[in-house]
Formats: C-alpha cells, structure tokens, sequence
C-alpha cells in the first residue's frame, strides 16, 4: 500500500488569499478516481469544485466543512 | 464575501492547470486567465485552451474591476511574437485570442507589436484564425490601423459596462473613444468581425443596458458578449448583485432580436468564451449563441 500523502490546496487564482473549504464530496476511507470533485472551495468570485489527479482514497478530514484555508493548508490525508 | 448562487461553480483540476501553466512560463508568456484571476481557468486549461496577454502583465492603467495589476509596464519583448506562435502551435489550437494590457506609455498603445503578433501566428500556424482584444489604443486611430492591416479574423474591443459607471469603475477610459474602435474598426476594415462586451451586476439599470446594445449595435458591431462582474478581492468595486442565468437568457434574444449577429450571454462567459464558435456562426451567416 502506498504511503500517506498530504491532500493541499493548490492556488486556484492570481493572488487568492484566504478561501473558505465549503464541502467535502468524498468521507474518509471513500475511493476516487481521476476527475472526481473532492470538495469545494469558496472564494472571492467562483466555488471551485476542486477535482483529484489521481485514483486513490480519501484516508482523513483534516479541515472541516466552513473552516477558512489558505493555499498550502493541509486538508486532509489519501493514499493512491 | 457574498454567498455564491449555485450557478458559480466551476471545476478545477490542478494537474491540466500546471500543464499549461508550465507551457507559457516556459516561454515566458502570460495569460489573461492567470493575470485577471479568471473563473473559467480550471476548465479552459484542461481543455488545453488558453488566451494569451501579450506586452507583459502590468498595465498602464488601473480600473477598479479589474484584476490585472496596474503599474509602469516593462518594455515590450521582441521575442514575444514568435513564443506565441509556438505556444499557440504546442497547444494545438484552431483559434487563439490574443489580448494585450493597456499600454498608454507607447506611442501606438502597443500596435506594432499587436500587428507582430498576429504574423507570426500566421506564419507558424497558418490555418490557426486570430481574435485580437484590444485596448482602446488611446483613440488613435493609425494604430487601429496598424492592428487591422495584421487582418486578424476578430477585432473585439470591450465597452466593458454602462457609460454612467465609467467615471468610478473605469476613469481613464472613455465610453465613445470605445464605441469609436469599433466604429471605427467596421469602417476600415469591414471584412474583419467586431466584438464587444460588458459586464452586468455593477448596479445598471435595464434601460441603460438598452441604451448601451443600441449605442453597440448602431457601431456595426457582429458579436457580443455579456458576463456577470465577479469582484476579484475586496479591495475591487464591490458587486451590486448576481444576475439568474434567466435573465442573461432574455438579455441574448433580445439582443439577437435587435441584429447582433452572436451573443454569449451567460453568468460565467469571459471575452474568449465560445469565441472560435461565435467566428464560425458569423461566417455561416447563422444567427446563434
């Protein structure tokens, strides 16, 4: 099994400060694959439905639904 | 930070957005999908689509809904033309839109270099059509000329909202020197498609989005686009209010009624949107959106 890895959020815009994690689409111990939406974020212009690159399963929430993140935050663990 | 209806959603997958990202700093290009913070980014770069901002990414001037960043521009950068044509030719593009900052530090308000531009496409891609989003050139009109000779296929020129708002959204822009590019546009090089666009959510009334379509449309203008203002941090022009997606259906078959030849009328349409479908709607004489 693959190690751990840390689930960041990217940079979704030219100078995006802090952005506030609306919803997560997928619960802890829950399979993806490339393409599915994650969770989404909610910032100055648009939510964004932020898609995984890669198949793998969504090991644990760090942040939780409302909390107010920045780019580089940890949101949660997966493993591919 | 106002609540977002559920029409402003957007999917966003940071691998096809790194690939493109690296492709244009790799030729030290910029886009305006970067620079202006464009909602549509995650989609367009996963389709491998982009729109370019050629004379650099700082611009001469500073209106307040805008998220490119004001300053004093560099000079331009004579390699510029040929790393487009190249970029545009990696990405494998049918249709590219070229849009520039505002240079008013320039003579020609970046014209030559435009012109440069649009060649060089013509020349590495040679069946790839051309969209030019200009600025207003500072009115003048030999530089609009210099851009039109380069016979890109689409000059757009956004009046970008309502002329009352001009004064405290966009004050170093002028409502009729806008209307006068396009006017002007039509009467020089009338083969050449013209192109505008506005926003809506600013605080505008229904009978000045009127009076603004006849103003647009009495200019010869072909396509149109209308798009709702995003405010891109809170130190921008704060939003008045979210437009339904019902009525910038209303506002398209109005417009279509009136003679616009192709309207994107949509909450999340930008300038580029749907811009190689609105060229070949117009060259088949089809009335669409």
């Amino acid at each position: 099994m693959e190690k751990m890895k840390a689930l960041t959020l990217p940079v979704l815009s030219e100078g995006m400060g802090e952005v506030v994690l609306c919803a997560w689409a997928v619960e802890a111990g829950q399979g993806f694959a490339p393409g599915d939406v994650l969770y989404e974020v909610e910032a100055d212009k648009v939510v964004h439905q932020v898609e995984a690159t890669e198949a793998g399963e969504l090991v644990d929430q760090v942040a939780a639904e409302g909390d107010a993140v920045r780019v580089g935050d940890v949101l949660g663990h997966w493993r591919g | 930070m106002a609540k977002k209806p559920a029409w402003l959603k957007v999917p966003y997958n940071a691998k096809a957005v790194a690939e493109v990202e690296g492709l244009l700093a790799g030729k030290g290009l910029h886009s305006v999908c970067q620079e202006a913070a464009c909602p549509n980014l995650g989609e367009c770069f996963g389709k491998q689509t982009a729109t370019f901002m050629v004379l650099g990414s700082v611009c001469s001037r500073n209106c307040r809904f805008c998220n490119v960043s004001p300053g004093r521009p560099q000079p331009p950068d004579p390699e510029e033309p040929q790393a487009l044509a190249q970029a545009v030719q990696a990405l494998g593009l049918k249709h590219v839109v070229i849009t520039q900052v505002t240079r008013d530090d320039l003579p020609d308000g970046g014209a030559a270099h435009l012109a440069a531009c649009i060649a060089a496409v013509g020349q590495v891609c040679p069946t790839v059509t051309v969209e030019v989003l200009i600025s207003d050139l500072g009115g003048k009109e030999d530089a609009l000329a210099q851009v039109l000779a380069a016979k890109p296929q689409v000059l757009n020129h956004n009046v970008e909202m309502v002329p009352r708002l001009y004064p405290s959204l966009r004050p170093q822009g002028n409502y009729q020197r806008s209307l006068e590019v396009l006017r002007r546009s039509k009467a020089l090089a009338p083969e050449i498609l013209t192109k505008t666009g506005f926003m809506v959510g600013l605080g505008e009334t229904d009978a000045e989005i009127d009076a603004l379509l006849e103003a647009i449309l009495a200019t010869g203008c072909d396509i149109l686009t209308v798009s709702q203002y995003l405010q891109p941090s809170p130190d921008h022009a704060p939003l008045d209010r979210y437009v339904p997606p019902e009525d910038f259906d209303r506002l398209k078959d109005h417009a279509l009624a009136m003679g616009f030849r192709f309207v994107a009328a949509k909450p999340l349409v930008r300038s580029s949107y749907q811009a190689a479908e609105a060229l070949e709607a117009c060259r088949q004489g089809k009335k669409l959106c």
